[in-house]
């Protein structure tokens, strides 16, 4: 019996190593043929990673609207820059890489952090994904309150798992300044769950 | 007690973080947007020409704007000044001066100028005479407006709006001419093909 739910487990391991394997080579397949400035391949990709793109960007502008249009603007500037891309890191982590330079870039552009609208559930089907956090309910509510530096490293640390060097990277700044925005993050949000829990 | 709970409250944060989740989809199709962007046709030339000159020529209408406004204000009431730069010449070699206590065109900076200024008759003749017109006219609006922040500068060395507008000035001219020597390389690699 014992033998027999190894076998099964070894099985289905292998049976999920090969679709992720399929999937990967599928992947490159269309980057291959979206470098050659094939719209149709390229909207491959968009279809595989338009959710991963959508809520990064979401989460580090914490507005639709604006998440929308960063959105857009990454994968257009992913088309521009798709030759550049050499298959040194995964395509979904260029495509983070991507879209987190849209994002600053369009905030320093417009300067419209001040006037971003604070709801991000607002107008939006955005998923309740925290129903399962105990007493964080409104973490997601918390971190869009946030001002926009320890947003981001919060965003990109603690819930897409990004080290502090790969943070700091993508943000342009020292990883001390990471994990001092970091601690500012916590320190606000504990403030803040704090406050909504009295 | 009181340190033991705050890092309970962070290990649950970071936690509860963590299972947020990472994608979400966006409540229409985006695509549409995207298509449009990466699949129109491909500019003519001259549309995509004539957009760097209207960027040239913007930033040399700001730069010549905001020069010609601060001489007047700065000159309004002195007396009659005596020109660091009187001519073309003169105006290059302040290039490599440092304005006063805040701005500095290093070495890089007059080497790169030089070796451009020596090229670009050269990337002139491979434009069009319409093109080569623009750039000339882009030029000596540039040139001009260096004279004036130059003779504005004489009088008031220490102004550092002046020197920062100069420092600026320089810069744009720099730039305007790489492109010029980027644009004159591509027009060049057209007609090989």
């Amino acid at each position: 019996m014992g033998a027999l739910s190894a076998a099964r487990a070894a099985n289905s391991d292998y049976e999920a190593q090969a679709v992720a394997a399929d999937a990967a080579l599928e992947e490159r397949a269309w980057i291959r043929k979206a470098q050659t400035a094939d719209a149709a391949a390229f909207e491959a990709l968009y279809r595989m990673h338009i959710d991963k793109v959508y809520g990064l960007c979401l989460r580090m502008t914490g507005n639709v609207a604006e998440a929308e249009d960063c959105t857009q603007d990454a994968f257009i500037q992913a088309w521009s820059k798709l030759n550049e891309f050499r298959g040194e890191s995964a395509f979904g982590t260029w495509l983070h890489r991507v879209a987190v330079n849209t994002v600053l870039g369009r905030m320093r552009k417009s300067r419209r952090e001040q006037d971003r609208i604070r709801a991000v559930s607002e107008g939006s089907s955005t998923p309740q994904t925290i129903g399962d956090s105990g007493g964080f309910r409104d973490l997601e509510h918390a971190i869009n309150e946030l001002p926009s530096g320890a947003r981001h490293v919060f965003v990109l640390h603690a819930v897409y798992g990004y080290s502090h060097d790969e943070t700091s990277e993508m943000l342009g700044i020292a990883a001390g300044t990471s994990k001092a925005q970091l601690h500012r993050a916590r320190r606000l949000l504990a403030q803040q769950l704090n406050t909504e829990c009295a | 007690m009181n340190e033991e709970n705050n890092r309970n409250f962070d290990d649950e944060l970071m936690a509860a973080a963590a299972k947020l989740s990472t994608e979400v989809t966006p409540d229409r199709d985006l695509w549409p947007g995207i298509e449009q962007a990466i699949t129109q046709p491909a500019r003519p030339g001259r549309t995509a020409w004539n957009s760097v000159w209207a960027q040239a020529a913007a930033v040399v209408l700001l730069v010549a704007g905001s020069s010609g406004v601060t001489y007047l204000a700065v000159t309004e009431d002195a007396s009659p000044v005596s020109p660091v730069a009187e001519g073309p010449t003169l105006v290059f070699e302040q290039a490599s001066a440092q304005f006063g206590s805040m701005y500095n065109l290093g070495p890089d900076y007059q080497d790169a100028r030089r070796s451009l200024a020596v090229k670009i008759d050269e990337e002139l003749t491979r434009l069009t005479p319409e093109e080569r017109a623009e750039v000339e006219k882009n030029i000596e609006l540039i040139r001009t407006a260096i004279e004036d922040i130059n003779a504005a500068l004489a009088a008031e060395p220490n102004n550092e709006l002046l020197q920062k507008l100069l420092f600026n000035t320089y810069r744009e001219e720099l730039d305007l001419m790489l492109r010029v020597d980027s644009i004159a390389s591509a027009a060049m690699r057209r007609g090989d093909i």
